[in-house]
């Protein structure tokens, strides 16, 4: 494992009316690492993800991701290292334009369209690659349609990777719960993201379908060549997939570090113990 | 059984090619429209019939933007009728009164009400889409009282009067103009479909469903948005020239707030996200009424008719037909499907491309071979 930063999070704030909901809080996970977020419910995991992704603009505090040079919008290209890559700040920058940089997310509640079929919900992940015009689409030019069959062949790829292939035909509305999960993960992979933040995916998943989770994490990581970074109550999955982790409750740092340091750590286990009680 | 093959077939094309088998159907239709003024001309329908049938489909075209709103992007417009008016007084204006042609006045009612479109949108686009149902209707209002006062280019309530337009060095008719319209319809229907199935129409479809996850996937919610309310700007005034053109005169009161509410009925009725079901809703809205209600005894003699008619469908589709025509088609054509032997329908090798060569068996081991692909976009 390569020990460059991908993502850097530096001494990130926010606060909702009174209520600080993250407090300074840094961290940075590397190229193709498996890193863990864990913390009692409310300590602000899903905030950091939105302040990563820019839907919420933090307070205060920078989150730096590292780009290639292919992905680098031309105002920053002047940037580039010598190996073509940037650190880019992103602070303040339009949600729209995060996955284009390398970063991928899912969400705590499923976010995918019921109406479309699983094949198109994919493809949605890989809206940013499409170069043909409007309207070159609307009028079925050449490149729109040429375009559309790469990224279908792509996205076809990303459900089988997951074993979701054979239902690519079918409505995402209705399909079970573990279904819909690795298809929003299906999503992100057709962004083929630097970085792939997944909230909480075992959520909601039996112990069968959670042990086939950690070995598609791993496989996304050993296939896709990107760093995963999870939110996830499930310990036995984070300690099991995750490289390193790091703890927070209210919003503040608790510990960082290989996952028997962690679940050894007396700060973790009191924040969790608090929890129970 | 020639259908089964077709139908294990169909999971393919959908797949690869979903545009072709729309369009051929869109042609059909189109073609099977064509010939009713021929069927008129030969004694075998009203002239009065047809014109109301013209009147149908130019509400087709409208609401088809109206669909792409509302059914695909989850936007809500009451302003299409001031649209449409202002199209339909452009084509006089840029044909009768500055005499620039039919093609010229065509372009004009095109371009002038999308741009104004654009402007309400960049506008009202930004806040909550409730903002956008607002402000659609102001600017609807303030046309329709522009209309009443502009008098050098309404001629104000006493309405403006045109006639058929010259087109190829050709004087048209009543039927040339019914076949005008029957083509626009057509175009209209493919660039819909269109828009709504490549990467632009999952756009929408996302900015709808979860406006979150379509930012999360880099779609630029607001430029989308503008899209769609330009399109739909777009449909509207060329319904109004096509209205224009084919009737030859334009009077304010048309263009109210009851001709925007029924457009929504028409969109409603015949099914959200369905484009066959647009044509089919704007039928029911507008032709039922026209052809058939009017000339019941004591109902016909009813005032408002229609008002009430487009009121208690609404009321009746949302409760007890979500879906509307194209739901209860749905429901029609399922059965006869079964008959048929369907195969097809969950065969799980049937949804994959027919160039793959890949084992069946799904896993996260096997996957190397189809991630070269995926991968080489990707510096390591
Ligand atoms: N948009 C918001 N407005 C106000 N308060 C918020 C907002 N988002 C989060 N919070 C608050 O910030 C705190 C952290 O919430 P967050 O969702 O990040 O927790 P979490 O660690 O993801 O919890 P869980 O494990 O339950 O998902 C909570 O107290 C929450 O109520
Ligand atoms: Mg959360």
């Amino acid at each position: 494992m390569s020990q460059r930063a991908v993502l850097s999070i530096d001494h990130l704030s926010i606060s909702f009316g009174g209520l600080k909901a993250l407090d300074d809080l840094s961290f940075t996970i590397f190229d193709q690492e498996i890193f863990g977020l864990i913390g009692p419910n409310g300590a602000g995991k899903t905030t950091v993800f939105n302040c990563v992704t820019q839907f919420y603009r933090p307070d205060a505090g920078d989150v730096f991701l590292t780009v290639d040079q292919s992905r680098l919008p031309s105002r920053d290209r002047h940037l580039a290292d010598q190996l073509g890559q940037a650190r880019l700040n992103l602070v303040g920058r339009p949600v729209h334009s995060i996955i284009k940089l390398g970063l991928a997310r899912t969400f705590q509640n499923v976010e995918v369209v019921k109406e479309l079929s699983l094949l198109d919900n994919v493809l949605v992940g890989g809206h940013v690659d499409f170069q043909a015009t409007m309207a070159e689409q609307i009028f079925r030019l050449p490149r729109a349609r040429r375009e559309e069959k790469v990224y279908r062949a792509k996205a076809m790829a990303a459900l089988d990777f997951l074993g979701i292939g054979r239902l690519a035909d079918q409505l995402a509305g209705g399909q079970p719960y573990g279904v819909l999960k690795k298809l929003e993960m299906a999503r992100t992979l057709m962004a083929q993201p630097r970085l792939i933040i997944l909230d909480e995916p075992a959520a909601g998943l039996n112990d069968f379908e959670t042990e086939d989770l950690a070995q598609t994490i791993r496989a996304i990581r050993d296939q896709y060549g990107c760093a995963v970074w999870l939110v996830e109550h499930d310990m036995r999955l984070v300690m099991n997939v995750c490289e390193r982790i790091c703890a927070i409750s209210f919003g503040k740092f608790l510990a960082l570090g290989a996952p028997a340091e962690i679940q050894g750590d007396k700060l973790v286990q009191e924040a969790y113990l608090g929890e129970q009680e | 059984m020639s259908t089964s093959s077709t139908r294990t077939a169909r999971p393919l094309s959908s797949v690869l090619k979903p545009a072709r088998n729309a369009h051929v159907q869109f042609l059909v239709f189109g073609a099977l429209l064509c010939l009713l003024p021929v069927l008129a001309q030969a004694g075998g329908l009203r002239n009065s019939t047809l014109s109301t049938l013209a009147f149908v489909l130019i509400y087709a075209i409208v609401a088809l933007g109206l669909n792409l709103l509302l059914g695909y992007s989850g936007l809500i417009s009451l302003g299409t009728a001031g649209f449409v008016g202002l199209g339909a007084y452009l084509a006089a204006y840029f044909q009768d009164d500055l005499r620039l042609g039919f093609w010229l006045a065509l372009l004009a009612a095109l371009v002038l009400p999308t741009l104004i479109g654009l402007l309400v949108g960049v506008v009202s686009l930004r806040v909550r889409s409730i903002y956008l149902a607002i402000a659609s209707l102001c600017i609807s209002e303030i046309l329709l009282k522009t209309f009443e006062q502009l008098e050098w280019f309404t001629r104000g309530t006493a309405g403006k009067q045109s006639k058929y337009p010259v087109v190829f060095g050709l004087q048209t008719d009543r039927a040339t103009m019914f076949v005008i319209i029957v083509i626009a319809l057509v175009v209209v229907m493919m660039v819909t479909h269109n828009t709504v199935h490549g990467q632009l129409g999952r756009a929408l479809h996302t900015m709808r469903s979860s406006e979150v996850a379509a930012q999360a996937m880099g779609v630029n919610v607001l430029k989308y948005k503008l899209f769609a309310f330009s399109l739909a700007t777009l449909y509207a005034g060329l319904g109004g020239a096509l209205y224009l053109f084919f009737l030859r005169s334009s009077y304010p009161s048309t263009w109210n707030l009851f001709m925007s509410l029924n457009i929504i009925a028409m969109v409603v009725v015949g099914g959200l996200r369905s484009i066959f079901g647009t044509v089919a809703g704007a039928f029911v809205i507008f032709a039922v009424p026209e052809l058939v209600l009017k000339k019941l005894p004591v109902i016909g003699d009813v005032a408002g008719l229609p008002y009430i008619f487009s009121g208690v469908l609404i009321v009746v589709v949302i409760m007890f037909f979500p879906a509307g025509l194209k739901g209860l088609a749905d429901l029609v054509r399922r059965p006869f499907q079964r008959l048929r032997g369907d195969r097809g329908e969950a065969g799980p090798p049937a949804a994959r491309p027919p160039d793959s060569d890949r084992p069946s068996p799904p896993g996260a081991g096997r996957a190397a071979a189809d991630q070269t692909a995926v991968k080489e976009g990707r510096p390591a």
